[in-house]
């Protein structure tokens, strides 16, 4: 689904390479899990998938469709993107979900894109507070709304920056889960960036370990290993096995 | 579902009542005067009926006068609300890009340069003001705000639109228009300054039929373009990249509406002079009542633009004893109270 080749990018022209020749491929229906330091590279491999930034070189295909050639809005009906640090400005929890559709109404929502809204809103469990203010949700209602908002764009491709990022352990449960049910149920595509490794391996398919702009290594679980972790991030971890599951445990302290 | 068509109808409420409050506004403001003139004179006045000095007062002076107020309040305040949005910064106004500081130079630069060095107009502060055609110092007050607008947006272009660079840019060339304006009247003549200052105060008595057409067909293609684009503006409201993600060109919106938002000042500012506070408090009223959703917030500032300049200037007018005082000062006065109250005594901060 998603192919990118040699993929290059600077902020500008003398700073150095953010992206560095960048190899990633992940297929239809995979959830893939970006891992890596604080200043990898990650979200700006997302802003280059998203169009908000372009590439010095490079190339990026998506179903077999060059993705940098593609419109704004061509795109948004493809990809939806969840940012780190979500921001709503106020609207209501149903506005802000209908949104999403603005990709395909332009300027005025129809009937039918309402509808979408609605279902969604019911599917996440949050139909209920479609009349109150966005300013005035908690933490795990405002992720949820902003993946209803991504999920009303009826992408293939879901792009999450850190979306645990800031919950605590019961919303951070039930939004990994959300994100699996999605991904399964509706056969879309994940990218996400994960800083807690036993997350990463709880919901990925495929990993992608990032380090200066390039992705040193990939592959299933079997690739997450003690070595590579601990050159990734240059730390010092263990892992043992416990019912078939990795355990990641931190060993420097 | 329920809940939120509830709340449609909430709005849809008090936006009609809006504008009967417009309507009710306007005909006090029209009845309301200098001359001595009954109530039911004026309304007959207003069909036709009466004495020929009520329908003159009626037709030639009070209606164009209303207009103003009505269509230069309305585009002051949608102007403040896109510049807020597109800036995210709830202290925008209008004068933003400097639009203001530009005309006061424009009009200040054609009163004393021209009219009082080149034309000699002689020492009656009405010569300065209208100089050879009435419409010559708003027409370079306008080629002046125009001037600046392009400037600073040719120059944010480099920096895509990012909105702390834009309110930065804007105050720095505005400050350059008001030092020269201050060179212009150091070295004017008496007569010369006091046209000048005399300009500087917003006054809608200046508006004609033909300055109102002109700002109506530029405040309302703004507010018909600003309506389609309403949810363009609400995607800006949850930050770039998320409106981005959801396909909106963010600096091409930005570009545009700020220059429509900017052209609406400058020809309302060019044709009546400074009118402050208008386009900062109206659209906050509005956020609050309504919240920000540009469907509704757009049409209701434009409203609450057009009901606070009818107020003010139905004050200005009873309490000038024979000439008004200027408008401008008291939708300050006015305002700021109103506005302290709102953003003090209501529950639930929306702003």
């Amino acid at each position: 689904m998603l192919n990118i080749k040699d993929l290059t990018f600077r902020y500008s022209r003398k700073s150095p390479a953010v992206l560095d020749s960048l190899n990633l491929s992940l297929k239809d229906g995979e959830t893939g899990v970006l891992l890596g330091k604080n200043g990898s590279g990650k979200t700006t491999l997302f802003k280059t998938i998203l169009g908000f930034e372009k590439p010095e070189s490079g190339q990026i295909e998506f179903n077999g469709k060059n993705l940098l050639k593609m419109s704004r809005r061509e795109r948004a009906e493809q990809i939806a993107y969840v940012p780190q640090d979500i921001q709503f400005g106020g609207l209501t929890v149903f506005d802000t979900v209908l949104l999403g559709r603005l990709p395909y109404f332009g300027l005025k929502a129809s009937k039918e894109d309402e509808e979408i809204t609605m279902r969604i809103l019911n599917e996440m469990g949050i139909s209920d507070l479609i009349a109150r203010n966005t300013e005035e949700l908690s933490g795990g209602e405002r992720q949820k709304v902003a993946i209803a908002r991504a999920l009303v764009q009826e992408p293939e491709l879901l792009v999450f920056d850190e979306p645990t990022g800031n919950l605590d352990i019961a919303n951070e449960q039930l939004i990994l889960k959300e994100i699996i049910r999605v991904a399964k149920e509706k056969g879309v595509g994940v990218l996400t960036s994960l800083h807690d490794l036993n997350q990463a391996l709880s919901i990925g398919d495929v990993f992608f370990f990032m380090k200066e702009g390039k992705i040193r290594y990939s592959g299933d679980s079997s690739a997450v290993t003690e070595q590579v972790i601990n050159e990734i991030y240059d730390a010092d971890v263990n892992i043992i096995e416990h019912k078939d599951r990795k355990i990641i445990i931190n060993g420097g302290l | 579902m329920e809940a939120v068509r509830k709340m449609r109808r909430k709005n849809l409420l008090i936006i009609t009542v809006l504008i009967i409050a417009v309507i009710v506004l306007a005909l006090v403001c029209m009845f309301t005067g200098s001359s001595d003139m009954s109530f039911s004179d004026g309304l007959n006045a207003l069909f036709g009926e009466g004495t020929s000095a009520h329908i003159r007062i009626i037709r030639n002076i009070r209606i164009p006068r209303v207009l103003a107020a009505i269509i230069a309040g309305a585009g002051l305040s949608i102007s403040g609300l896109i510049m807020q949005t597109n800036l995210n910064n709830a202290m925008a106004s209008p004068a933003t890009l400097g639009v203001s500081n530009a005309a006061v130079f424009g009009a200040n630069l054609s009163i004393i340069a021209f009219a009082g060095g080149f034309l000699s107009a002689g020492s009656r502060v009405e010569n300065y003001l209208t100089g050879v055609n009435p419409y010559s110092t708003s027409l370079v007050a306008f080629l002046f705000s125009t001037l600046s607008i392009l400037l600073i947006l040719g120059l944010c272009r480099l920096k895509s639109f990012s909105p702390g660079v834009v309110v930065l840019a804007g105050i720095a060339i505005g400050s350059v228009w008001t030092a020269a304006t201050t060179l212009l009247q150091f070295y004017a003549t008496d007569t010369g300054l006091s046209a000048a200052v005399i300009w500087n105060f917003g006054d809608l008595g200046r508006a004609t039929y033909k300055t109102d057409i002109i700002m109506a067909l530029v405040v309302g293609a703004g507010l018909i373009l600003f309506i389609i684009l309403s949810w363009r503006f609400n995607a800006l409201l949850s930050g770039d990249s998320s409106a981005k993600s959801v396909g909106v060109n963010v600096s091409r919106l930005r570009f545009f509406s700020m220059l429509a938002a900017s052209l609406i000042t400058a020809v309302c500012v060019s044709f009546l002079g400074i009118i402050g506070f208008v386009g900062i408090i109206c659209p906050h009223v509005a956020k609050k009542l309504l919240g920000k959703d540009h469907r509704v917030s757009i049409p209701a500032s434009a409203m609450l633009g057009s009901i606070l300049l009818l107020t003010a200037d139905t004050i200005s007018r009873s309490m000038g004893n024979g000439s008004a005082i200027p408008v401008g000062a008291v939708t300050s006065m006015l305002g700021a109270p109103f506005f302290l109250a709102v953003i003090f005594f209501r529950k639930g901060d929306r702003a």
